[in-house]
């Protein structure tokens, strides 16, 4: 891939495929896995890129239809979809993960339809009590041993500390990368930010961390960033994996500068703290660190404790990102997302943060009756 | 009365309606607790993994899927679905806990049981108790009540091993332990609110009898592999109440051995639960709580229900080695619901199909003509499988299924008109599908 910095992550988010097909022409060993839960230290450290399935807002689903009725998450089945169409053929494993219940049961479906040579299924608890750090980490053991009972070798310890030390690296980056949008007006949109994740999560770790580091030096230097506008928005719910929605809010008067997504922040703003045994730091990294509502939190003596402790993080990005507004998206039938909402509209609500629910089918065709209210609503925030 | 009861298609089990008054009992129980200020909990269905443990610290559960269920039955829950939607929930989330939100809305509104709640209302609760087990509404549905109620809510663990993972000892071990240390956790949860200790002696009682109950429960089932089937999925969805919400009690206990007596009489002299038995056919999942007449008109067809609702099945006699401490055995209980039809399929030499794998198990030992599946709109947990337990049936045993579109709460997308117009053509293809298995050298 001859281009570099804002170009390359443009070319691979218009065609992800198509990159991950030349690395595999080069002789990587490519290793496709859901969500943000999978530990990719030890996917690298085992000489695989780990790429991330995601679906396709703008491809019918056809064939999953076969398989799966139409009420369950729009984009586990277009994942199916585009598994069952052969779009998926470059994987040599596939890690799923028990994020949420769908997802779960996506990943054991998508195994029995397209059959990948190497499965494994981690089993992630929804509770972060004490007990469960020992068990998070009991289930990266037996996934270490899986690993190495496919590829026929042993996990170095060592090798995974420095995976963790490479991770970690990319994870500064991002956070610089995002920091430029703490200015106004941002020195990156929103939908660029987007297409920068989702190029991220198609690369392998050492060229996603070079690609960043020359976007953010061209970011840095550039004349044409996105224009001051009225509304810098806070993009929080469910995964993300076209920019259409951005790209819709940014041809308002709106600029999205901060996310709480898992296509974004949320996949990547965590360290992994370096243990001893480093199964310890990425068994507290993975179900402690990453904020999801598929986890559930401690509760509380009052609501607002509770509020303070699922949401606060995102007080503190609404904070340090200047926003005057929040856009609450989630697909339909997305249930961990859906039960959210009341509580983290009236969080912000307390705080004094407008925020507007959008509910959406993942489609590039439903987007125009959202438009009219992003447009009311930034109206109503300027 | 009596002409009414003769067009019933479904012989209906007398000893069923012992059920009542122990469904009777438990809702009295929790408005009783709540009228004197005990401790009440709201609990999700925990496949045992909690109840026994409240109930030994002398707290009440009340069940609000349960009670979602009674609301549906009754036409009440469509109000409070209403409510739920006015104070900002999605309409595709599980309509049991939009019934419960709507609840729990009206009751913080006139600031008592609602006006017109069904069986007494859900007393105000102590403490919420979550699981992990099978799906996220369990956990999220009682998160999201935190906004109503300033109470704790605790949420217990349940293990969800990949498929391929269950014949490994070692992952076991592991997720028993992880329960049986949380379970220890909750222990010290319940003893810190209440400001009293557990009392082991009487949680063993409980487990023993729980333990019997789920013995004779199973063995009720396995009866039903008989032909003509001597019980219908009514029936089972009656009696599956106590099962869940009171296995501890002695009560649970001599109504099952009654059903027991009742189920093994039919099957001695051979009487079905539907007169003329044409098919049989599993259920899968949960019924439409607010039409179960439909099944009648299925039943006057010859279509008789022998299994169903594998979620809520009782698992078969305990494999699972462990030890006989008491945290231990209830969370072995719990897991062992969760994975037990692996080990049958290994025992039974039944190839492995994954999720589907109940459901071929019973396809086999139930000798299943047909599989009538229900999707749900706000389940996606019940529903995400339908259409691969069908295709697997279809492929590996020659069992057609039909589907018919509906809901547990929301009665106004159930389109039994629709269904009923499908039968005769269903009742073709599982002729057809009997011709094909028979030739095949399948026996059924």
């Amino acid at each position: 891939m001859s281009s570099k910095g804002l170009a390359k992550a443009e070319d691979i988010y218009a065609n992800r495929a198509g990159r991950v097909r030349e690395l595999k022409a080069e002789g990587k060993k490519i290793m496709g896995y859901v969500c943000a839960y999978p530990p990719l230290e030890m996917v690298t450290a085992m000489d695989y890129a780990p790429i991330r399935v995601i679906g396709s807002m703008d491809q019918p689903i056809t064939k999953a239809d076969t398989q799966v009725a139409s009420i369950i998450c729009p984009m586990l089945r277009s994942m199916l979809d585009l598994g069952m169409k052969g779009k998926a053929d470059f994987f040599e494993g596939f890690i799923g993960a028990h994020t949420c219940d769908c997802t779960e049961k996506f990943c054991h479906l998508y195994q029995y339809n397209v059959q990948f040579p190497y499965y494994h299924f981690l089993d992630v608890p929804h509770i972060a009590h004490k007990a469960s750090f020992g068990f998070m980490k009991a289930g990266f053991q037996l996934f270490q041993k899986t690993l190495e009972a496919h590829t026929g070798r042993k996990l170095d310890p060592d090798r995974l500390k420095e995976e963790v030390k490479k991770h970690n690296a990319q994870r500064a980056l991002v956070r610089e990368l995002y920091a430029l949008r703490k200015q106004d007006p941002p020195l990156l949109s929103g939908s660029e930010n987007l297409q920068i994740m989702l190029s991220l999560l198609s690369i392998p770790i050492e060229e996603g961390s070079g690609m960043l580091k020359d976007i953010i030096a061209e970011v840095k230097a550039r004349k044409d960033g996105p224009k001051k506008k009225a509304a810098r928005l806070l993009l929080w719910g469910s995964p993300l994996t076209e920019t259409s929605i951005i790209d819709m809010i940014e041809s308002l008067n709106a600029n999205v500068v901060m996310d709480d997504i898992c296509t974004g922040t949320r996949h990547f703003w965590h360290d992994v703290e370096m243990t001893s045994d480093p199964l310890d730091g990425l068994a507290k990294r993975y179900l402690d660190d990453l904020k999801c509502p598929r986890t559930f939190r401690e509760t509380t003596s009052s609501f607002e404790e509770d509020q303070e402790v699922r949401f606060g993080y995102i007080k503190d990005y609404a904070k340090e990102w200047n926003v005057n507004g929040v856009i609450l998206q989630s697909m339909k039938y997305c249930d961990t997302h859906g039960y959210e909402v009341p509580a983290i509209k009236a969080y912000f609500d307390r705080l004094g943060i407008p925020s507007l629910y959008l509910e959406h089918e993942y489609t590039m065709v439903a987007l125009a009756p959202l438009k009219t209210r992003v447009e009311a609503f930034i109206e109503m925030i300027s | 009365m009596a002409e009414e009861k003769k067009k019933r298609a479904i012989t209906r089990l007398e000893s069923s309606a012992l059920v009542r008054p122990l469904v009777n009992k438990m809702y009295m129980e929790g408005t009783l607790a709540g009228m004197e200020e005990r401790p009440v909990a709201w609990s999700m269905v925990n496949w045992w993994e909690g109840d026994i443990i409240m109930r030994a610290m002398g707290v009440t559960p009340v069940y609000p899927e349960n009670y979602g269920t009674v609301c549906a039955a009754l036409g009440i829950a469509q109000k409070y679905m209403g409510v739920s939607v006015a104070e900002g929930f999605p309409t595709h989330l599980c309509g049991y806990a939009q019934n419960t939100i709507g609840y729990t809305t009206e009751m913080k509104r006139e600031g008592k049981v609602p006006e017109g709640a069904p069986m007494g209302g859900m007393a105000q609760p102590t403490f919420m108790l979550s699981s992990e087990g099978y799906c996220d509404a369990r956990f999220k549905w009682f998160q999201s009540l935190r906004q109503f109620w300033n109470i704790p809510v605790w949420t217990l663990p349940f293990p969800h091993p990949a498929y391929t993972d269950t014949s490994l000892q070692d992952v076991h071990k592991v997720n028993v332990e992880y329960m049986a240390v949380e379970l220890q956790g909750f222990i010290a949860f319940l003893e810190n609110l209440l400001k009293k200790k557990l009392d082991r002696d009487k949680l063993e009682t409980m487990l023993d009898n729980q333990e019997k109950v789920l013995k004779v429960w199973w063995e009720i089932n396995e009866l039903r592999k008989a032909k003509p089937c001597p019980m219908h999925a009514r029936d089972f969805w009656t009696m599956m109440v106590p099962c869940y919400y009171l296995a501890y009690d002695p009560e649970t206990l001599t109504v099952y051995q009654q059903v027991y007596n009742e189920v093994k009489a039919r099957v001695d002299n051979g009487i079905g639960a539907i007169p003329d038995e044409k098919y049989r056919l599993i259920f899968a999942e949960l019924p439409p709580w607010h039409s179960l007449g439909f099944f009648d008109k299925l039943a006057e067809r010859g279509w008789n229900f022998a299994t169903e609702s594998i979620g809520y099945h009782p698992p078969p006699p305990m494999e699972l080695n462990g030890g006989s401490d008491l945290l231990y055995r209830i969370a072995r209980w719990t897991y062992w619901q969760y994975i037990n039809t692996r080990y049958r399929a290994a025992k039974m030499g039944y190839p492995a199909v994954g999720a589907a794998q109940p459901f071929y198990n019973w396809a086999v030992e139930y000798k299943i003509d047909g599989i009538l599946t229900h999707p749900l709109v706000t389940c996606r947990t019940a529903t995400f499988w339908l259409t691969h337990w069908m295709n697997v049936l279809r492929d590996k045993l020659d069992i057609p299924g039909m589907s018919i579109q509906g809901d547990i709460v929301d009665l106004t997308v159930f389109d039994a008109a629709t269904a009923l117009n499908q039968a005769p053509a269903f009742e073709e293809s599982m002729d057809h599908f009997r011709k094909v298995r028979k030739s095949k050298g399948l026996d059924w």
